[in-house]
């Protein structure tokens, strides 16, 4: 016995919503940073699903895995921007509580 | 015997990976939380190892457990972060209808993934206790409810169709012997995926490695000490 996609589906469903939970309570930017990182494995989660459930006699669908190679290459990339930003941003401000960032905010 | 063991392997790491995401987002130390990330992706690893996907569980180790998750922990001690949220002056409450908004639009969003999920055709068909208890609850919810003529036409969502070694073989070299195709055992997976990589998307890949490249430099600006000049 198998395990059926939709359960795939759901825990992939569940990763991305724990993260989208996380970039909205948490105020420390780090933090909103890795849960960004855990939603995008968790679309690769259903991408590599996906292709092996699509797949034409029993092999899978490779377009699908090569998309996410490319989520994941994207992901170092943007990481290694964000956390520049996040040092400049300390550097600036000394602290990384998104609570801080009210420069634009009218008073 | 109901159980295969890759199963019971798959709900465990899934188990552990939320687990260990709500970790990430509930630790007040930030080096807690990079700890639990590191968890949460060895076990989405380990399901992309059950899905068959070898190459890409490999990645996410190297790429996420590896390089992303270093960095993370080289910022955090970097930066030397308190433990934040030092605002315990107010209440339980407070701090419950700070998070409300945040937790209700999660929890509309992930409700709402799970029930599109769960009535895939095919979804709650595995006689497992999960999968029991979901249908009695639901039955009792709304009544039993017969699958659409539609819904029993095609079997998506349903369990994933057997890997096929000997028709990957056949994909990954057309003049392949009738009789080595069937000797093959496993998927060779990162072949295959090399070979769409290099032929179908080798514009992409190239164009991939220069946003590698523009990051890099982005970084390197970025974290450049500004003269005062």
């Amino acid at each position: 016995m198998d395990i059926p996609l939709a359960h795939y589906l759901i825990l992939s469903g569940l990763l991305f919503s724990i993260g989208l939970a996380g970039v909205l309570i948490r105020k420390n930017i780090i933090v909103v940073f890795m849960c960004l990182e855990m939603m995008l494995s968790a679309a690769n989660i259903s991408l590599v699903a996906f292709s092996r459930a699509n797949g034409v006699n029993g092999v899978p669908v490779y377009d699908a895995q090569v998309l996410a190679l490319f989520v994941v290459a994207i992901a170092a990339a943007e990481v290694a921007i964000g956390l520049a930003l996040i040092v400049a941003m300390f550097r600036a401000r000394r602290t990384v509580s998104s609570a801080a960032l009210t420069t634009l905010k009218e008073d | 015997m109901d159980f295969a063991i890759s199963s019971i392997l798959f709900y465990a790491f899934a188990a552990m990976a939320l687990i260990c995401a709500c970790c990430v987002i509930f630790a007040s130390n930030p080096v807690t939380s990079a700890m639990s990330m590191a968890l949460c992706f060895a076990a989405t690893a380990a399901v992309l190892f059950g899905m068959g996907a070898q190459f890409l569980g490999i990645v996410q180790i190297i790429v996420y457990a590896g390089a992303i998750l270093v960095l993370f922990l080289f910022v955090v001690m970097m930066l030397d972060i308190k433990t934040e949220e030092e605002d315990n002056s107010f209440s339980v409450w407070h701090s419950l209808l700070r998070m409300a908004p945040g937790v209700l639009v999660a929890g509309v969003f992930g409700a709402m993934v799970f029930l599109a999920a769960i009535k895939l055709p095919g979804a709650t068909e595995w006689n497992n206790p999960l999968c029991r208890a979901w249908n009695a609850m639901s039955e009792l919810c709304v009544g039993k409810q017969e699958p659409t003529a539609q819904a029993q036409a095609c079997d998506f969502g349903g369990a994933l169709p057997a890997l096929n070694p000997a028709a990957a073989a056949k994909m990954l070299n057309p003049e392949i012997s009738q009789q080595d195709a069937a000797a093959a055992t496993s998927i060779p997976d990162t072949k295959l995926l090399g070979q769409r990589l290099f032929s179908q998307y080798n514009i992409a890949f190239v164009i991939l490695s220069f946003a590698l490249l523009a990051g890099t430099v982005g970084a390197v600006a970025l974290s450049r000490k500004i003269s005062k000049d």
